[in-house]
């Protein structure tokens, strides 16, 4: 199996998640993919690559380590890591007890870097290495009842920049994607998050429109490739203009 | 400033450091503090220092952010309504990757982080704060650039700052500014201690924080400001007191 350099995915049912698959598998690599649930059928996959499937509930992040040291043996070291996964959520602040910023802590920010602390170690991470998260544009911007979302986007950015900085010594790059409105992500939450945020249409202000998964799926397989080799500790923007 | 004469303010995590120096500062010019420590020596040492004067003290340990809802009403609302809070409660973390535990994370993010979001919801509620009320919580560098075996830190103070940008746009309805100081390196107890841990005295920070160490006073000085009126027109932003650092 090592004649392919493999990719752990991280994911949670998202669209996002499977179009990276999707392009990875298109690139020849085997990919790892980790998710909470079996996706639905409609889910297809296919390429010259290959992919495994591991399932377990990865926001009860005690069950990270021993599950990592199920994996099979053989797909170590891998060279790529990606976190597609996450949760949103909006709430105004007299709602935002410590209960709800912990959930969104805990899905957005925690299970990344117990992944991290679990992956990256030298028997299982390639020096050189890549790791990719996916952030928000949230994390530089305010909205209403977003604090704790924009709070846990922005602390996975600040802990990207930590693990590169620590990283580096073995090359192993590490970056975030700050997106804006993808469409895959808009199925589940765009209007409901709109009517909660009373912003007229936040979708208005991204003026190039929807951006599609296949375009993010790119960014984060150029993030893995060495065609990257010297961007580490950097939140990438991908947002149509939103940040405009 | 004397415009902060017979006002109320808040500061949490009083004890030492940037937070005690605020209360002397805001104790000279004549305003009422409601004071908070951790530590029973803290409190001891505050209590002492700050005998002359309308100020209320409380202890609470922000490890369990839950709990203070309940000693907040308890102690505190009801008796004043607050002109400003100051949030200086933050604990420091150093562990590389292979050593930073889910548990490790979330002690840092509640004390630093979920603490600061919960007194916010206490003291923006009705018949807490006069209109004009200013918050402003202390960040650090770390939330902008990285460094080795700072993750959790970093990204504790990095939520703040987020959070502080919400806040703005949620609270302003209110009449209620939220503010961050995005402090550099800072010579107080901590700093001392933490230079006294190492081995060689160099403190790498300083080569880019060019204006050299900071003072208490030059990080006060700009808290003073972001409470006062003057500062009627920022909000929602992250202020630096580093020195340069962040241009460098
Ligand atoms: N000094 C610097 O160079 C520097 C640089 C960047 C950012 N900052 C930030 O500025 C803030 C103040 O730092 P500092 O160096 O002036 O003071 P500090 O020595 O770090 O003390 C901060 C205060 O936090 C309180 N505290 C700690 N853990 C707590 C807990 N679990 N529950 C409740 N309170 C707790 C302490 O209470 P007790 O007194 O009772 O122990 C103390 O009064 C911190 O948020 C720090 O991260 C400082």
């Amino acid at each position: 199996m090592q004649d392919r350099e493999c990719v752990i995915v991280i994911n949670d049912g998202n669209d996002t998640g499977f179009s990276i698959v999707n392009q990875l598998i298109n690139q020849n690599y085997h990919v790892v993919l980790i998710e909470r649930q079996l996706p639905k059928s409609d889910v297809a996959f296919n390429g010259i690559g290959t992919v495994e499937f591991f399932i377990f509930d990865f926001y009860n992040t005690e069950l990270i380590e021993p599950e990592i040291k199920k994996l099979p043996p053989e797909i170590f070291p891998v060279s790529g890591l990606v976190y597609a996964a996450g949760i949103g959520g909006v709430r105004p602040l007299s709602l935002t007890n410590t209960v709800f910023l912990h959930q969104m802590m805990n899905a957005n920010l925690y299970a990344f870097v117990e992944f991290a602390r679990c992956i990256c170690k030298k028997k299982r991470f390639k020096d050189g290495g890549s790791v990719v998260a996916l952030s928000s544009v949230s994390s530089t911007k305010g909205l209403k009842s977003k604090i704790a979302y924009s709070a846990s986007k922005a602390a996975l950015d600040a802990s990207i920049r930590g693990l590169a900085a620590e990283l580096a010594d073995r090359k192993i790059r590490v970056n975030s994607i700050q997106k804006g409105w993808v469409r895959a992500d808009m199925k589940h939450s765009f209007i409901q998050d709109n009517m909660a945020l009373s912003e007229a249409d936040d979708l208005a202000k991204q003026p190039l429109g929807v951006i599609e998964s296949e375009e993010l799926a790119h960014m984060v397989v150029y993030l893995l490739s060495p065609e990257s080799r010297s961007i580490t500790g950097t939140n990438l923007v991908l947002d149509g203009g939103y940040t405009l | 400033m004397d415009i902060l004469t017979n006002k109320t303010f808040l500061i949490t995590g009083a004890g030492k450091g940037i937070g005690f120096h605020l209360a002397e500062a805001l104790h000279e010019l004549g305003a009422s503090l409601i004071l908070h420590t951790n530590s029973t020596d803290s409190m001891a040492r505050i209590q002492s220092r700050f005998s002359l004067g309308q100020h209320t003290f409380f202890q609470a340990d922000f490890s369990s952010p839950e709990n203070l809802e309940d000693l907040w009403k308890k102690q505190i609302s009801g008796s004043l309504k607050i002109d400003g809070y100051v949030h200086c409660v933050g604990i420091r973390s150093r562990r590389p990757i292979n050593m930073l535990k889910t548990h490790d994370v979330m002690q840092v993010m509640t004390a630093n982080f979920a603490s600061y979001v919960e007194m916010i919801r206490l003291v923006t509620r009705k018949n807490t704060y006069n209109p004009g009320l200013s918050i402003v919580g202390i960040s650090s560098i770390s939330a902008h650039a990285g460094g080795s075996g700072i993750t959790a830190y970093a990204a504790s103070k990095a939520a703040m700052e987020a959070a502080t940008r919400c806040l703005a746009k949620e609270l302003y309805k209110k009449e209620i500014r939220v503010n961050t100081v995005v402090c550099g390196q800072i010579e107080t107890e901590a700093y001392q201690t933490l230079m006294e841990s190492k081995d060689d005295q160099t403190d790498k920070v300083l080569e880019r924080q060019y204006l050299g160490l900071g003072k208490p006073s030059q990080v006060t000085d700009i808290i003073l400001f972001l409470l006062s009126e003057k500062s009627a027109f920022i909000t929602g932003s992250a202020i630096p007191a580093d020195g340069g650092y962040l241009t460098t």
